[in-house]
């Protein structure tokens, strides 16, 4: 209500926020892809992750620029670069969780979990983007950003679960143990990240009022 | 949304022969209200015990924890469904049943566990996603 009140005599804000509603749909269909590739064990198409990445990153630039070409009033413009950034943060680590993947080979006793946190985070995405249309459309993003909590703290508990199965597993050299523990501390750190993002959208959505 | 989506796959068990000591160690241990429970014999067999269990058949009456067996409070069978069933179901089948745990199982593998607070939790989310919780 507010956000399109703001933008609807705006070219310059209409199109930043066409341009963040595709960077979140971006992030989305990167997580759905790593998803899909980590349950068939398709390599090819974790490397993808790394294409959709760069595609994130051309956007985030577009962005930052069009704000700070003159797009929102200047108290708006932190906010809003700061939640960009955010979104650009899980793609890069998204693409160092798909890099992680490359360099082991998952051990069978965790692999359904880490498909279902894969899974997860794609859910906590398409609720963020729910979340960020709410609030261009001035509704309350209460009861979404909850439901981001909850997701995240259904993901912290599953790795907790994860870290417990993992020391289970025999580690051969350092290394096999570093990538595997990165990989999984990033898997599951991307919901974190997302929170942080929901809760910098309330923050825009309190300072517009 | 199905079951399987807001599911706790991580599953703990305890021995059937087992005492309701260890039991609770274990509950305590792991901050979980309810264990599995392994019965022997060739037919995998499973019950399960709860913190209600506990204080109810056990610690009110006065008995020592260590004196009783898992399998003396136990209840089974526990209710198994497939993974692929939607939560409302889940729900119906809780208040038929009068339980608040429900199964997802493979054949006889336990694959996962739907709570009371897992339902509520994703009637919040459905609620956000703008999908039907009635």
């Amino acid at each position: 209500m507010f956000l399109e009140k703001i933008i609807s005599h705006g070219k310059k804000e209409r199109k930043v926020i066409e341009e963040i509603k595709r960077h979140i749909k971006l992030l989305c269909t990167a997580l759905g892809t790593f998803k899909v590739a980590l349950e068939k064990n398709d390599r090819a198409l974790v490397r993808h992750v790394s294409d959709l990445e760069r595609e994130g990153d051309f956007i985030r630039r577009e962005i930052i620029s069009k704000i700070y070409d003159g797009a929102f009033l200047p108290y708006l413009r932190p906010n809003l670069c700061k939640f960009v950034e955010s979104v650009d943060d899980v793609f890069d680590l998204l693409e160092q969780t798909a890099y992680n993947y490359l360099d082991l080979r998952l051990p069978e006793q965790i692999k359904d979990e880490c498909v279902r946190v894969a899974f997860l985070n794609h859910r906590v995405c398409e609720m963020l983007l729910i979340t960020f249309e709410a609030m261009l459309g001035g509704g309350d993003l209460r009861e979404k950003t909850l439901a981001i909590r909850i997701y995240e703290k259904k993901i912290d508990d599953m790795k907790f679960g994860l870290i417990k199965d993992m020391r289970e597993i025999g580690i051969e050299d350092f290394w096999q143990g570093k990538i595997l523990s990165d990989f999984v501390s990033n898997l599951t750190r991307m919901s974190n990240i997302i929170e942080d993002a929901s809760d910098n959208l309330q923050i825009i959505s309190v300072s517009m009022r | 949304m199905k079951a399987q989506e807001f599911m706790t796959t991580k599953i703990e068990y305890v021995d059937a022969d087992k005492t309701v000591y260890d039991a609770i160690e274990k509950m305590v241990d792991r901050r979980i209200r309810s264990l599995v429970v392994k019965f022997p014999g060739k037919d995998p067999e499973h019950g399960i015990i709860t913190a209600r269990d506990v204080v109810f058949k056990v610690l009110s009456k006065g008995v020592h924890p260590k004196d009783i067996k898992v399998s003396e409070i136990a209840s089974k069978p526990i209710v198994c469904v497939d993974q692929n069933i939607d939560l409302r179901e889940v729900a119906k089948l809780m208040e038929t049943s009068n339980i608040a745990r429900i199964f997802m199982c493979e054949g006889e593998k336990i694959v996962g566990v739907v709570a009371l607070l897992d339902l509520m939790a994703a009637t919040l989310i459905m609620r956000a996603r703008g999908e039907d919780v009635s």
